[in-house]
Formats: C-alpha cells, sequence, structure tokens
C-alpha cells in the first residue's frame, strides 16, 4: 500500500559506492509523515549527505554504487545543494526558476503564472533579470530553494544548504524552512550542521554514526536524552554545543589592540579589485601583532577571502602596501621558497587547492627535509594517519578529511603568519575540538593566526581580535 | 580573448541582439568562407568595415567594449601582416617589384599585398567574432540551437553550462596558481596544474549535472518558457549579410 502524499518509508536502506568497501550507511529504518521534518546528523564521513541524495532518487541513477533496502518515496522531490555556484543552472534569476518547470512540461501560461508567485515567496521580485552570479550567496540559495520548490514537489531534500553563508543569510533561509514547515507545504529532509537553528525544526531526527550505522532515530528530544552522549563521543553536534550571541552581528567584543612596537603584518592605505573598476578592498589599513589572533568576520563577498590573499602576498595590490615580518617585506614581491616560510594559507575550499595525485604526496610537496619529518606525526594528529590515508587521493576524501589535509598542508611549513579561510567550515565536533587545540597550541608557540569566519563560535573559542570586514573596509576592529 | 561577459540590456534588445542567435552564427561562418576564397585586402576590409559599423549602430555595443575586445586580435593581425611582410617567399624572387629596401629586407609588393590582406582576414574574423559576442546572450544561443536548430538539449544546456565555466575555469586557475606559491614551488606554470584544473572540472561538471538531474531535466518531453521565433528582422539581417559578402567579393 503506497503512502499517502509527502510520506517516506525507509526500511533497511544502504548503500555502497562503486568500488567502497563499506556501506556509506546501512541499516536505517524510519518513517516520516508528510509535512514533517527529518533532520539527519552525523560525523564527518558518517553518509548523511549520500542519505540525503538516496531519498532524492539521485544515488544509484547518478551516483555509482549499491543500494540495498527498500524506500519508498510518495512524490516527486525537490533538492538543494551546498554549493550555489554548482546546482545553479541558468543564467538569470527567471530563467533558473523556469528550468525545472520546462523539464517537468509544465504549460507556458502555468509557468508565467507560477514563476512570479515563487520569487515573491523567495523574497526575490524584482531580480528577475539579473544574474545568478551576481546575487549574494544568502540570495543564491534562496534561488536554488525556489527552484526546487517551484514544482511544487512535496518532498524536499537539503544537503548543507546554509554551510556557505553567513549568520545574516542563514537566518533568512531557516526563516524560510520555518515558514514552510508551519504551512505544512513539504516534508523536509535536511541535512545540517547549525544545529542550534536546525533542531528546533525538526519532528525526527536520524543520528549516523562513524560507520554509517544508526545511532538513534527518533523524536529529537527522546533522541538527546537516549544517544546524547554517545552522538558527542561520535563527535556530533548538539543543540547544547553552539551558542551563539543572540544577534548574529552584534558588535563584538573588541580584544586589547595589539602592541604597537611590534606588528608582523602592517596593511597600509590597500586598495584591490580582480577586475578594473570593481575594487574589493577599498583604502583599507590594518595592523597585526606578532602571535596576534585576528578573526575576520563579515558578510560574504565583504572582501574577507581578498584580504587574507592579500596578507600572505597572493594577491598584490593595485594601491597602497602590505608588510610581512618585521623586515617589512612585500610579500607579493618575494620568492615563493621565503614567502611559505612566513605566511600560510588555508583555501576556504579545500580541493581547489590540492596538487598532487595522493595524500602523502599532498603534504610532503615542496618540504624540505627538516619539514618532512614532521609530516607523520602532524597527520596523527588531524586524524589522517599515513598508513591509511597516505595512499589514497586527496579528491576521494570526505568534506572534513579533505579540509583537516588542508590544514595539514599548511602547519607543516609552520608559518610565521597563517590565515585560515573558514576552517571550521563543515567539522563535525571533533574535527573542531582538534583544529582550536591545534591552533591554540600554535599561536602559544608564537603564530600569528588571521582567520576568516562566519563562525562565531571559532572567534569565542580562540579569544581572537576581531575585525569586522565590510563592502571592502574595516568597519569595526 | 572572448569570453563569457556581461551584456548591458541595451546590447540585448538591440537588433542584432534579437536577431537569431543560430542565424548569426550562420552568417559569420559564411561569411568566414567567404574571406578564405581570397587573398587580396578589399573584402576583408569591407567585411570589417560593415560588420564593426552594424555592431556599433545595430547592436548598440559601445565603442570601448569593442576596442577592448578587438585589441588584443588586432594586434595579432599587424603583427602577422609584418612578419608575412617581412619575411614572405615574394620578397626573395628577384623578378618581383621592389616596393621598399629596410637594412637588409627586401620588401617586394608582392609581399606586401600578401601581408596586408592575411593581416585584414585576421582582423576581419576577430572583428566578427567580437560583434556575434558581444550581441549574444549565451541562454538565448542554447535556446535558439534547440528550437531554430534542433540541436538536442543535452548538448545545448551541456553547451551553455561550459559557456558559463569559462570564467570558473580561470578563477580555479588562479587558486592553484596560489596553492603552489604559498608551498614555496616555483613558478607559474607545472603541467600538474592542468589536471588538477581538470578534475575540478569534472567535478563541478558532475555536481551540475546531479543537480540538473535532480530538477527533472531529461525526465521527460520538454516545454518552452523563452520562446524564439523567426522574424523579418532576421529576414532583413539575411539578406544585408548576403549582399555584404557578394559586393566585397566583388572588389577582388
Amino acid at each position: 500500500m503506497a503512502p499517502p502524499p509527502g510520506r517516506i518509508r525507509v526500511d533497511g536502506l544502504g548503500f555502497t559506492y562503486r568500488g567502497g568497501t563499506r556501506p556509506a550507511f546501512h541499516d536505517v529504518s524510519l518513517e516520516l509523515a508528510a509535512g514533517a521534518c527529518l533532520l539527519v546528523v552525523g560525523p564527518s564521513g558518517s553518509g548523511k549527505s549520500t542519505f540525503a541524495l538516496a531519498i532524492a532518487g539521485l544515488v544509484a541513477r547518478d551516483i555509482p554504487g549499491e543500494l540495498t533496502g527498500s524506500l519508498v518515496v510518495d512524490g516527486p522531490v525537490g533538492v538543494v545543494f551546498q554549493d550555489p555556484a554548482s546546482q545553479l543552472v541558468m543564467e538569470r534569476v527567471e530563467d533558473e526558476i523556469a528550468f525545472g518547470l520546462e523539464s517537468l512540461g509544465w504549460p507556458r501560461d502555468a509557468m508565467r503564472e507560477r514563476i512570479p508567485q515563487v520569487l515573491a515567496d523567495a523574497g526575490l521580485e524584482g531580480l528577475e533579470r539579473r544574474r545568478s552570479q551576481r546575487l549574494s550567496g544568502g540570495q543564491q540559495q534562496r534561488l536554488a530553494l525556489a527552484g526546487a520548490l517551484a514544482p511544487q514537489p512535496g518532498i524536499l531534500v537539503l544537503d548543507e544548504p546554509t554551510a556557505n553563508l553567513d549568520p545574516d543569510g542563514a537566518a533568512a533561509f531557516f526563516a524560510r524552512l520555518r515558514s514552510l514547515l508551519s504551512e505544512r507545504r513539504a516534508t523536509i529532509i535536511l541535512v545540517e550542521h547549525r544545529v542550534e537553528e536546525a533542531w528546533p525544526l525538526a519532528n525526527l531526527v536520524l543520528a549516523l554514526g562513524r560507520d554509517g550505522a544508526p545511532i538513534d532515530v527518533g523524536p529529537p528530544d527522546d533522541v538527546l536524552a537516549r544517544s546524547g552522549e554517545r552522538m558527542a563521543a561520535e563527535g556530533i553536534w548538539l543543540p547544547k554545543d553552539r551558542v551563539v550571541p543572540a544577534q548574529a552581528n552584534a558588535s563584538p567584543i573588541a580584544a586589547p589592540p595589539p602592541d604597537p612596537g611590534s606588528p608582523i603584518v602592517t596593511v597600509n592605505g590597500v586598495s584591490f579589485g580582480y577586475e578594473r573598476d570593481v575594487p574589493v578592498i577599498h583604502d583599507l589599513s590594518l595592523s597585526i601583532g606578532r602571535a596576534e589572533r585576528v578573526a575576520l568576520v563579515g558578510p560574504n563577498g565583504g572582501g574577507k577571502s581578498t584580504l587574507g590573499r592579500l596578507l600572505v602576498g597572493l594577491l598584490r595590490p593595485d594601491h597602497g602596501t602590505v608588510a610581512l615580518d618585521l623586515a617589512g617585506h612585500d610579500p607579493s614581491r618575494l620568492k615563493p621558497a621565503e614567502l611559505a616560510r612566513l605566511g600560510g594559507y588555508v583555501f576556504q575550499d579545500p580541493e581547489s587547492g590540492f596538487l598532487a595525485n595522493t595524500v602523502a604526496e599532498e603534504v610532503g610537496l615542496g618540504l624540505t627535509p627538516a619539514e618532512a619529518v614532521r609530516v607523520p606525526g602532524l597527520m596523527d594528529r588531524l586524524g589522517l594517519p599515513l598508513d591509511e590515508f597516505g595512499s589514497r587521493s586527496p579528491y576521494r576524501l570526505s568534506g572534513g578529511e579533505a579540509r583537516r589535509l588542508s590544514l595539514a598542508v599548511a602547519l607543516v611549513r609552520d608559518p610565521a603568519v597563517l590565515v585560515l579561510d573558514e576552517p571550521t567550515f563543515g567539522q563535525d565536533r571533533l574535527g573542531y575540538d582538534g583544529l582550536r587545540q591545534i591552533l591554540r597550541d600554535r599561536s602559544d608557540a608564537g603564530t600569528t593566526l588571521v582567520v576568516a569566519t562566519h563562525d562565531l563560535r571559532l572567534v569565542r573559542d580562540l579569544d581572537a581580535r576581531v575585525a569586522e570586514i565590510r563592502d571592502g573596509r574595516v568597519v569595526h576592529g | 580573448m572572448i569570453v563569457a561577459r556581461d551584456l548591458a540590456p541595451a546590447q540585448l534588445d538591440s537588433l542584432l541582439g534579437r536577431t537569431s542567435p543560430v542565424l548569426k552564427l550562420v552568417i559569420s561562418i559564411a561569411w568566414l568562407l567567404g574571406l578564405a576564397t581570397t587573398v587580396s585586402a578589399g573584402p576583408p576590409l569591407i567585411v570589417a568595415l560593415v560588420v564593426i559599423a552594424a555592431g556599433l549602430t545595430l547592436g548598440r555595443i559601445p565603442g570601448r567594449d569593442l576596442a577592448r575586445a578587438l585589441a588584443p586580435l588586432w594586434l595579432a593581425a599587424v603583427g602577422l601582416a609584418t612578419f608575412n611582410t617581412l619575411f614572405g617567399a615574394a620578397n626573395g624572387d628577384p623578378g618581383a617589384m621592389t616596393f621598399a629596401q629596410l637594412g637588409p629586407f627586401r620588401v617586394t609588393q608582392a609581399a606586401l599585398a600578401a601581408g596586408i590582406g592575411l593581416g585584414l582576414r585576421v582582423a576581419a574574423i576577430g572583428a566578427v567574432g567580437a560583434v556575434f559576442a558581444l550581441t549574444t546572450d549565451s541562454t538565448r544561443l542554447a535556446d535558439s540551437l534547440v528550437q531554430q536548430a534542433h540541436v538536442p538539449e543535452r548538448f545545448a544546456f551541456g553547451a551553455l553550462a561550459a559557456y558559463g565555466a569559462v570564467p570558473r575555469f580561470s578563477e580555479d586557475l588562479a587558486t592553484l596558481r596560489q596553492a603552489r606559491r604559498i608551498r614555496g614551488l616555483r613558478g607559474d606554470w607545472h603541467p600538474r596544474l592542468l589536471v588538477s584544473l581538470l578534475v575540478l572540472a569534472i567535478r563541478h561538471g558532475d555536481r551540475m549535472a546531479i543537480a540538473m538531474d535532480a530538477r527533472g531535466f531529461g525526465s521527460g518531453p520538454r516545454t518552452l518558457y523563452r520562446q524564439i521565433r523567426w522574424g523579418w528582422l532576421d529576414l532583413a539581417v539575411a539578406v544585408g549579410a548576403v549582399v555584404t559578402l557578394v559586393l566585397s567579393l566583388a572588389t577582388r
């Protein structure tokens, strides 16, 4: 007997990637009522995204592997993925909404009626002909959600939809989900690390363990009471772990400014743009003391990453100067070998900076013998022991593992100034704790840390001086 | 380089902007083939002048944008013309008329004509390409390929995605070069970068394909939100293009 529309019934479901030695997840059984919200949580690599994609019917069709058990999903499914840039298909906002409707064969008149509605619901009215690329990250994710909702799918699968968003963008996205749920417009399967916002939405929580087996399934309070300890031990974020200031952009507590006598990085009147006439950084000045911890916060697109790259000479200012270390070197003119000793940079998207075929090669690339000695210990500490991970491809790691590898690549050189772009993004609690400890140790040993981040917990845990970057300027700090 | 760029609404709504992209593609190819039949200077000169005039008026391309798109191609054209004039085979022919003696170089009239003809052809081809790119919206091109040229949807949308990925490609490359530099590796260029670039492109393509499938792409017959029909404008542009080509070739 088929369940009523929007219902989902999963019985002993599992999936093994082609060539995989163990299932990504297995033995999951649950039933979800129409209009309810299932939150899927689990540590890095526990198969939560794969589970969500299986519900969406994309696993085994688009992703090769073997699906076992039974899955009854009643009705069409809409999907929103993590990265806006690789899920927006069309160039313009209106065409993006139309794409799904066209694919499902909607008549043109029905599309003409539906598209303005969908855009208004998403708060994107007036932007019909805007290029999606020109939208903010938050708007892009709302557009992706609107595109998925346009054909009125009844079931929505959301795979870490707010991971790339700043706190304001994420809050707007969650507000949209709350209103969908209150109108019982869709059954939602949500994979999400922002537990403080996701748990209150859930009617049902599925907690997956490191081995891909379910730890528990049930109403959120029951799961917390029964399995809270086990979940914490597995590295799953629990609602109580994440204490976030009531207002995301509330004035941060400014730590004392650095001892002006010994700045290790001095940014003086720097302007920079990737294209002519489109400045990203405006006449920005900033001084960072030796062994200081600085957090660059602020909205997506405000210039945090660009500033981070300017600090360690990966970009050259159009105007103004950057001086790195006490000798006042211009980092953008240093020879690579000299630069690597002074500055380190951890890219936001780890894969975008990978250069080798194996994990061992990746972390060993360009090292002096003295640095190479540190590799095994560092990799053990980051939970990527070489005997297990050394021969694997850097591109075949889970999100959390790839991020730790990109950290290892920067940490192994022990640079004087280390810039990290969203280092805690997608990390489970164990990964986060490990990272925090390593950063604190490095800081105690005299490394200057600059972290561009939306993660206010990290800012607090590092006890970092906050510099808020908005529209390419320091507006606070 | 002609790359995907933002076109102003004025360009998109201009007469050339509203002309069928497939027709413009056919005209461009016909002109290139026509120009390939001659080495003389007249035809490419006329085609280049007509296409630039059309781009600026009928296409409402801002002069600055057109100049920026043309500059590198025309620089290459001048270089090619100079090289072929100085080192043309005709310069070694004692029977040929000497045009000028520049130090050690003897330049014959035949070599000069061939050099200029070649340079002008490259310049004309560049101008045709630039005006096409600066008046053609990529979404409309894909729509037109599907609706007017009956190209399979998968191919047209794949081409559209690839076109949109061009800026991403250069961003990926910039990041990979930074990743090398920050690790103390010398040289902006390394063959290994191509492997990483390819991996990133394939992964991006995979994710895009999954996103498209997730929205029902290819699940059944598609309907059209943006309809493209042949119109009088297309006929007028086609006639103008044929007249231009015939007249220009008549000056041989």
